[in-house]
């Protein structure tokens, strides 16, 4: 395309006090007539300028386009390393529940052991008293009858019972009167015991 | 040279990408971008009435974020429902076959792998224009 001589003139002319020339692909259309030589290196000129323009803005542009794509890709990897520690958490919360409860069954299960180690002590206590009374119970009535047995025999060989008499006496009082204090305790233990049970 | 292209890429960076590209290699001198497919949809619909206007060739990017329809269903459209008989192909990053072989079952003519440096394989599909337009080339992947 060839423009009218005024047009070409003032282009120049512009070129010549302001520095602008045409830009974009206008200028791939601008013809200039072989003679012209000022015209074809306006063209020539305004063509580099435009390249040389555009060249820069691609490459500003790419750069552009590689920083929002590593941006992207980092706020992607943020998301990704974001849902991670959410699962991690969730999977931490979740443990310490199941820690806590394990926590609270070894408390009740600790506080069960205590409780059956103290009844077996205090059975153990018991069942030690019952034969220390049992032990002492045979005693009293094993002494209550030799006691007895020595006064009959005194009373069929006639000796003397003046003696024997009054100390059988005695004797079967204290031994009745501390026969009912041990058949008592072992009352006692055995209800204590059966209670604990 | 080309006489116009319309751009269809839901990404502004790069229709200055593109454009600027184009003009470097004088591929083009009217290039349009528009960032839907439904904006292109609508030009179609006029062009099929009036073509004045009407680009020679489209360049349709696979995933249009915020449209009705993804690229390949666009260029269905456009080949199918509008037949306007204009060059027409995907650029994307997306290098996946499947996409591939759905796009040229659409109608489809070329698939551009779109990467940082995107001016060599526009060079080289400068160079097949003819036999596109001519729908004498088979569907050709530029990667």
């Amino acid at each position: 395309m060839k423009v009218d001589k005024s047009i070409r003139d003032w282009l120049l002319d512009v070129q010549k006090a302001k520095r602008i020339t045409l830009e974009g692909n206008i200028l791939k259309l601008l013809e200039a007539d072989e003679d012209d030589e000022a015209f074809s290196k306006y063209i020539k000129d305004a063509l580099e300028k435009d390249k040389e323009a555009r060249r820069r803005r691609l490459d500003v542009t790419k750069q552009v386009q590689e920083q929002n794509k590593n941006l992207l890709a980092s706020q992607e990897e943020n998301e990704r390393m974001n849902e991670e520690l959410k699962a991690a958490l969730n999977i931490a919360e979740e443990e310490k529940i199941k820690a806590e409860a394990a926590k609270a069954e070894a408390v009740i299960a600790k506080d069960a052991a205590l409780n059956d180690l103290d009844i077996a002590q205090k059975r153990s206590q018991f069942e030690l008293i019952g034969t220390i009374v049992r032990v002492a119970l045979y005693v009293i009535i094993g002494v209550g009858f030799t006691t007895t047995a020595m006064y009959i025999v005194a009373i069929v060989t006639k000796s003397d019972t003046q003696i024997i008499g009054s100390t059988w006496s005695n004797m079967f009082g204290i031994l009745l009167t501390n026969a009912f204090s041990i058949v008592g305790t072992i009352m006692g233990v055995k209800y204590a015991s059966e209670k604990k049970e | 040279m080309i006489d116009s292209i319309l751009l269809v890429d839901d990404e502004s960076l790069f229709h200055l990408v593109f454009e600027d590209a184009c003009s470097l290699l004088d591929i083009s001198l009217t290039l349009e971008a528009i960032n839907s497919s439904d904006h292109a949809v609508k030009l179609f619909e006029g062009w099929q009435k009036d073509s004045d206007g009407r680009p020679e060739c489209v360049f349709v990017d696979l995933n249009i974020i915020g449209s009705s329809y993804d690229g390949i269903e666009l260029i269905r459209k456009i080949t199918f429902e509008y037949g306007n008989n204009v060059v027409i192909g995907i650029i994307s990053s997306s290098n996946e076959p499947e996409e591939q072989a759905r796009a040229q079952k659409a109608g489809a003519q070329f698939w551009i792998i779109k990467s940082d440096d995107i001016e060599p394989r526009l060079e080289d599909f400068k160079k097949d224009f003819d036999g596109y337009k001519s729908k004498s080339l088979p569907f050709k992947i530029y990667k």
